[in-house]
């Protein structure tokens, strides 16, 4: 049990990090203001898909959590 | 064998008995001689035929008086069996109350241990004791590690497009 406390504690820690590294990435990219090419807009597209399926996924977890 | 000396209607006779019965058969032989005697005036074979004449008489009425008490022992013996079999549904009657406590006994014993168990838990929390994660914990982990996994790599690709 100690080991999944220690396994949460890990995760919670990569994900600040992570969003900590995509925010930094986003003020830049807004700092920088280039124009959007045909390609930035398929990436774009792709993230964003991906941002909201990994809220999805967690809202899944804690409404889990929530109910037991 | 035991050789035994019987003096019967003023004759002696010398017989053979098996070991321990030698008072048996001095008993019916007193039996035999005073039947005999009471037929005085007689011959020795009359005097015998007589005595065997009585005591056959005897015999007869005697075993007319226990078949007649037969019925009686019938109902008796019935009474008998009657009352053996209330006692034994009486007996098993005691031993279905005896195993009704005894469970009722186990299940107080076993709920004072769940409550205990409950106690000691409740305890526990309030000297802010970790108490055991549920079961799903395990499970919540390693989805918290895949997303982790999936928001780095939503951060690598933002990191690339910035």
């Amino acid at each position: 049990m100690e080991l999944d406390l220690d396994e949460s504690s890990l995760a919670i820690g990569r994900i600040e990090r992570a969003l900590s590294r995509i925010e930094k990435a986003l003020a830049q990219r807004a700092t920088r203001s280039t124009p959007a090419s045909t390609g930035d807009a398929t990436d774009s597209a792709a993230l964003k898909a991906e941002v909201a399926a990994v809220i999805g996924e967690l809202d899944r977890l804690i409404a889990e959590a929530k109910n037991g | 064998m035991a050789d035994v000396h019987l003096n019967i209607a003023g004759r002696h006779y010398d017989v053979h008995c098996a070991d321990g019965q030698e008072e048996q058969l001095h008993h019916l032989a007193t039996l035999v001689d005073e039947k005999a005697r009471g037929m005085t005036g007689s011959t020795e074979v009359r005097q015998l035929l007589f005595a065997a004449l009585m005591l056959a008489d005897e015999a007869s009425e005697a075993r007319g008086k226990v078949e007649k008490a037969e019925p009686e022992s019938d109902s008796l013996r019935a009474a008998v069996a009657l009352a053996e079999s209330r006692a034994a549904a009486a007996q098993d009657e005691v031993k279905a109350l005896q195993a009704r406590e005894k469970k009722a006994l186990q299940e107080a014993k076993s709920a004072a241990e769940r409550e205990a168990s409950a106690l000691a838990e409740l305890e526990k929390l309030r000297q802010g004791a970790p108490v055991a994660p549920p079961a799903p914990v395990g499970r919540h982990d390693r989805a918290l590690l895949q997303i982790a996994d999936r928001i780095e790599a939503l951060a690598a690709s933002v990191e690339q497009m910035a």
